[in-house]
């Protein structure tokens, strides 16, 4: 930095030049070396064929997709149905589980994460913190289908007394009412089955290691001066944990939530494993049937016409716009927290 | 992944904060210390009398008292239990912010074990179910071509599957790594406008769904030109869902370099290029690989790539230009959907061979990481203060022999 | 180790990885097959799977195949990714629903396969006691699959079921979420049995309605329905997966007024009656017309019967090669002979000599499989013999006749069905009733003590019936309150909760009052000293 400013300024010293000797600045002749040029040019050859490739998937999905969203136009938003070969179609119900699907997935692991990210960052010590932190990250390497497995093999099973527990408890809630279409509750086993509640525990496991690893970064920064400050008015560590350390991690908290909610709504193959699809919108979540753009996907491309598969690429093209969307709003909130944490030290 | 990454490379970040310095006591009396972080006695009690009797609770009201049953109510029941008691133990010493503080402790800790339980829990289920395939060493050798469903699990395997992963996480690794790579020394090392725009779309790009990934290679690829479903087209898919990914953290990595080795080597006269070969990579390089081998462990544990695009086969097929080619996930996925119980202990096999590949890059990726640019290791930093004393005697050589500077190669 | 030398050995690996894949393969390929892929069917899946190993452990052939439903099939075969497809149902040239017809751009020739019925697998209890001889009519099974019957105890089951006395439970119709050409196949013989119950015609993508679950493929399918929380539930499915899976089918009723069950004999008797299009200008040549089997009058033919078909490629183009028309012939020609021996054991009923012959000229239409067809001397299909005449089929010559129980009446077979061998228990025409009402108490929720206790007296295993798999087995009192509590809607209490429920509170009270108390004691004594 200091370098260059001092170069741009060369004229800094006009005081030593005497009158005859016309002083001009010392041109800085670089002349780039050969090594340099190729290096240079493979660089940027790197990065343009990144981008070109980059640029391709967009351009192809957006190009594709806008065959069949030129066919049914904004509709595309409303139609609760999916059937290309006769053009309707549309992603409203498949959006809606979409969502509530990522939306359960953090009621699950928004709670765990903050408390696990607390423990981690404020109650263990030493070697116990370095051996937790790195199986946070650890797990967040688990392969999804690892997940999947256990959703349908296990938990599937497992939940479904919960799950009714819940329904009958709070059947007055509506989304957790289990009812036919005459509003008659259920209570057969299999009512409770393949519900966006059950996908919704799995995948809010899936971004919890991921999302504590984030907040407990942001826990970590908080300055050591305003905690010991806290300590010695005579907080305790709660006190100290709501005056300090929750205001300066807000913005890790948040950041980590919507990175999570990014993952939880792109997320494939365990959800596919255990949704069964339906093409309405289902307001009650622990029931049988949900949908979600990626499954969607998984499910229909193989006999998907060409049109077909236009389709399903305007309704992949949805869901990397929500993420596109999230995530950057995730990234920008993170940024700002850090920068703020940082000036305030 | 960036986090992940920092985390890897930041060592704790309040270990080297500075500390209030407490001024010194003087002859005043001061009270007790007061602990903010340890246990006494009296508060351990409570925590185990708490747990006893709550669990005792439950036990009574399931079994005999209430219209209840179910381990997961008993669970459920005995921890609300719990809770109440434990406040009201502490509550009988301690005033109202001690009762808080407590409580919440016990919350975070609640949560801990609930997450590293259940998540424990998951690998361990895996691994157990899937110890009944993994017990035959035929599970790993040979193939399912002469195997089907009823045949017992002492015949057939999924080495065909171990392949190939291997092959395509090769195709994807062999274009991502130098091409992730080659970006993000572009964007740290070159910069300017269009090095922007390359970050803005490839930080765009980690929100693409790998399914949509998958599906592009589907449609441009195998529908538009190779009309088959192949190792390659598999490994491509992976590589546009890595790409990013390994752009992004070794983009963090990079910038982690501290500016003034770059600017030692440039002011000793070396180039751009002999800068960011011999200095700014050397010294990423345990980030880099790190960042690599992350990419690594998520694009072999990724399905939905590979499903669309990598085709199912029963058997060994090593050539990734022609034919379906299986991976360990998508094995994984064909082994589930069939009911019969073999195919799906099979399938938790599969499964638990992915983890452990997974778990063992990432166990590399942390040995290798870990530490910041520049941190050396011992023995690295006994091989450099070695390497500098052959430099200083080389310098006292040649100063030994050529007395003045006329003859050095700088001068030419 | 240097930084370089790390990156280059890793360079070196991959590179070596990469370079020796091909070569390894060539010297795979010094066979004389070489490896062909294709798609499609579910419904054929378990014959194809035990055929792709058969051929590969007797004549080292590699063949591909992924059961991704018929419609998946026949869009790969349009596409040019795969050398093979099978489905159900031709390609579709009109679709009912209206969709844009289906036209592969090569050549192309339906070589039947198998035959096989599509079966209904269900999972239901009585008393804790698996149904194993359930019986259904057309009728029936149409009103199920479109919502109209939603009870067990609905009477037109129970009408078929005269010995059963079925339970008051809800009906789970699980169908398939993919395009599928079992789907294709039961909507057909919906439409054209019962078009007044069923008007969206013949569709590949079954729609959802009410009560419906949809799981992907036939193992989908089968695999929900043989869940422990699968109980209620009735799929529609090929024959072997019930088979494999242990578990029954429901018995159809046919023409004559037997209940007959979809075994090889009754398949092959059934499918005596199918015409085959002959048309050999026809673009459905060799695809079936199936209205005559759905009105067989043989008392031993099964409605629902049909046959499965692969498409072959008639000429070279994109990825299929004649190397891979040589494997695709060998394979078909094993097919229709050896491969058909199996069919029966696995659940589906092997070819009659007619289809052999006709299928053996498609064969000779693959480029590359030398012109070939199969010999009938020396087939060893178990449909006919050396010498027999094409409309002779051996195995409904011998198929046995339905017995006198299964006749449509007030008696019923014991016997089991499927994959579940063991017989169920008939009662009298009276138990039925019983059940029901004892059962509708249960649903209204106003005496639910006794409804539940009736239920749960019986057995153990009843309570798990009522709950799905809620319960362990604590004894059968604390059963009974826990069914109660489960299944009540709404959480409006009898006495004896009540009473439970003042008992905890009285616990929890005489753990937590005398602390509470003697603090306030304590407290009052120090501010009284």
């Amino acid at each position: 930095m200091t370098n260059s400013t001092i170069l741009a300024n060369p004229v800094q010293t006009p005081e030593v030049a005497p009158a005859t000797i016309a002083v001009r600045p010392r041109r800085i002749l670089s002349r780039e070396s050969f090594g340099d040029l190729t290096f240079r040019r493979a660089a940027f050859g790197a990065g343009i064929i990144t981008v070109a490739i980059m640029l391709a998937v967009g351009l192809f999905l957006s190009l594709r997709a806008a065959n069949a969203l030129g066919t049914v136009g904004w509709a595309f938003l409303a139609i609760q149905e999916w059937s290309p070969e006769t053009n309707t179609f549309g992603v409203a119900a498949i959006l809606f589980g979409t969502v509530t699907i990522a939306l359960i997935a953090l009621v699950v692991s928004v709670p765990l994460s903050i408390g696990t990210a607390l423990l981690l960052a404020e109650v263990v010590q030493g070697r116990l913190r370095a051996l937790l932190v790195s199986l946070v990250d650890l797990m967040a390497a688990v392969p999804s289908i690892v997940f999947g497995l256990w959703g349908v093999y296990y938990l599937q099973g497992a939940i479904i007394p919960a799950a009714k527990w819940i329904s009958i408890w709070f059947g007055w809630l509506p989304f957790f009412a289990v009812t036919d279409a005459e509003g008659r509750p259920f209570t057969e086993a299999s009512a409770f089955t393949s519900s966006a509640f059950i996908a919704g525990i799995v995948v809010g496991l899936m971004v919890v290691p991921t999302q504590t690893s984030i907040m407990r970064e942001a826990f970590a920064r908080a300055p050591i001066g305003e905690r010991e400050g806290a300590f010695a008015l005579g907080a305790t560590r709660w006190g100290m944990i709501t005056s300090v350390v929750l205001p300066f991690g807000k913005g890790g908290m948040i950041g980590g939530t919507m990175l999570g909610l990014g993952r939880a709504l792109g997320e494939t193959i365990a959800v596919y494993m255990i949704i069964s699809p339906i093409f309405t919108i289902n307001w009650q979540v622990l029931k049988t049937g949900t949908n979600s753009v990626s499954a969607l996907i998984a499910l229909r491309y193989g006999e998907a016409s060409e049109f077909g598969l236009s389709a399903l690429m305007a309704a992949g093209l949805v869901l990397f716009a929500l993420t596109l969307v999230i995530n950057f709003t995730a990234s920008t909130i993170v940024a700002k927290s850090r920068s703020g944490a940082e000036s305030d030290d | 992944m960036t986090t992940e990454l920092t985390e890897l490379l930041i060592t704790d970040p309040d270990a080297d904060q500075p500390q209030t310095n407490c001024p010194e006591a003087g002859d005043r009396a001061t009270g007790p210390r007061r602990d903010v972080r340890g246990f006494t006695a009296a508060q351990r009690f409570d925590l185990i009398g708490g747990g006893a009797a709550a669990m005792a609770l439950a036990t009574l009201l399931f079994g005999w008292f209430a219209p209840l049953s179910g381990a997961l109510g008993w669970v459920v029941v005995a921890f609300a239990a719990f809770l109440g008691l434990y406040v009201l133990l502490v509550s009988m010493e301690a005033d109202l912010q001690e009762v808080k503080d407590r409580l919440a402790t016990v919350l975070f800790a609640s949560a801990g074990v609930l997450l590293f339980g259940s998540l424990v829990f998951i690998v361990v289920y895996t691994l157990t179910r899937g110890a009944e395939a993994l017990v035959n060493l035929n599970f790993f050798t040979q193939t399912m071509e002469f195997s089907g469903p009823l045949d017992p699990l002492t015949n057939g395997g999924i080495g065909h599957a171990i392949v190939g992963t291997l092959i395509q996480i090769s195709i994807a690794l062999a274009i991502a790594v130098p091409l992730g790579i080659g970006t993000a020394v572009f964007l740290n090392e070159v910069g300017g406008r269009f090095a922007r725009f390359v970050r803005t779309v490839s930080d765009a790009m980690t929100a693409l769904p790998s399914i949509v990934a998958g599906l592009f290679v589907y449609a441009a690829l195998i529908q538009g030109l190779t009309h088959e479903r192949s190792g390659l087209a598999a490994g491509i898919a992976i590589t546009v869902m890595m790409l990013p990914i390994i752009i992004r953290s070794a983009d963090v990595v990079l910038r982690l370099v501290p500016a003034n080795l770059r600017e030692a080597s440039y002011g000793l006269g070396s180039s751009r290029w002999r800068t960011v070969w011999h200095v700014v990579l050397p010294t990423a390089r345990s980030g880099l690989v790190t960042s690599v081998i992350l990419g690594t462990a998520r694009g072999i544990g990724e399905t939905s790539p590979v499903l669309l695009t990598s085709g199912i086969t029963a058997a060994m097929n090593t050539n990734p230009f022609g034919g379906p080619m299986i991976s360990l996930p998508l094995q994984v996925f064909d082994f589930v959907r069939s009911p019969e119980p073999n195919m799906v202990a099979r399938g938790f096999g599969a499964a638990a061979v992915l983890l452990v590949l997974v778990l063992t890059l990432f166990l590399i990726a942390r040995a290798l990481g870990g530490r910041a640019p520049g941190d050396l290791s011992p023995r690295q930093r006994r091989a450099t203060l070695a390497a500098s004393r052959r430099d200083e005697q080389r310098f006292a050589k040649r100063a030994a022999t050529v007395p003045t500077l006329e003859g050095s190669p700088h001068a030419a | 180790m240097r930084p370089k030398t790390i990156i280059r050995a890793a360079v070196m690996a991959s590179l070596t990885l990469v370079l020796a894949a091909p070569m390894a393969s060539t010297a795979a390929r010094a066979e004389t097959y070489f490896p062909i892929t294709g798609t499609g069917s579910t419904w054929s899946q378990n014959a194809l799977d035990q055929w792709r190993s058969n051929v590969a452990k007797n004549y080292a052939m590699t063949i591909n195949y992924t059961g991704a439903g018929s419609t998946s099939g026949r869009r790969d075969f349009i596409d040019g990714t795969v050398d093979y497809a099978i489905s159900e149902i031709p390609f579709q040239a009109k679709p009912e629903d209206g969709s844009a017809p289906e036209k592969p751009n090569r050549g192309y020739a339906y070589m039947p396969i198998v035959a096989g019925g599509t079966s209904f697998m269900y999972n239901l209890k009585i008393n804790g006691k698996r149904v194993t001889n359930l019986r259904l009519s057309g009728d029936t099974i149409t009103k199920i699959f479109t919502g109209a019957i939603s009870n067990w105890n609905d009477a037109a089951i129970k009408a078929d079921n005269p010995a059963l006395a079925m339970p008051d439970k809800r009906i789970v119709p699980v169908i398939r979420s993919d395009g599928s050409g079992t789907s294709a196949q039961f909507t057909l013989w919906m439409s054209k049995q019962y078009p007044s119950l069923w008007k969206k015609g013949m569709t590949s993508q079954f729609p959802s309605f009410g009560n419906s679950k949809a799981q992907k493929g036939s193992d989908g399918v089968a695999g929900y329905v043989s869940q422990s929380y699968g109980e209620g539930a009735i799929t529609y499915v090929e024959y072997s997966y019930a088979k494999k899976a242990g578990f029954p089918v429901a018995k159809v009723l046919n023409k004559s007024g037997y209940y007959v069950e979809p075994t090889a004999s009754s398949v092959a008797v059934a499918m005596m009656k199918a015409e085959i299009n002959d048309d050999k200008s026809s673009a459905n040549y060799l695809t079936q017309i199936l209205d005559g089997v759905y009105n067989s009058a043989d008392k031993r033919a099964y409605p629902l019967s049909s046959y499965s078909y692969m498409i072959v490629p008639t000429e070279v183009a994109g990825i299929f090669t004649t190397n891979k028309g040589n494997t695709l012939g060998a394979f078909a020609r094993y097919v229709l002979c050896e491969g058909q021996q199996q069919a029966d054991t696995l659940g589906y009923s092997p070819l009659p000599m007619n289809l052999v012959l006709a299928g053996s000229e498609q064969i000779k239409k693959i480029p590359g499989a030398g012109n070939k067809g199969v010999d009938t001397t020396s087939c060893n299909n178990p449909t006919f013999k050396a010498g027999d005449s094409p409309s002779k089929n051996q195995l409904a010559l011998t198929a046995p006749y339905p017995a006198a129980c299964d006749k449509k009446g007030t008696s019923q077979c014991s016997t089991g069905t499927g994959g579940a061998n063991q017989d169920t228990p008939v009662t009298g025409g009276g138990t039925g009733g019983d059940a029901t009402n004892s059962g509708g108490t249960a649903d209204t929720g106003t005496t639910t003590g006794t409804g539940g206790s009736t239920d749960t007296g019986t057995g153990t295993g009843t309570v798990t019936d009522e709950n799905g798999n809620v319960l362990s087995a604590s004894g059968t009192s604390a059963g009974g309150a826990v069914a109660s509590a489960f299944t009540l809607p709404d959480p409006g209490m009898g006495t004896s909760q009540w009473l439970m429920v003042a008992a905890a509170l009285l616990l929890v009270a005489s753990v937590v009052v005398p602390p509470l108390v003697s603090q306030r004691l304590k407290a009052g004594e120090s501010n009284g000293n």
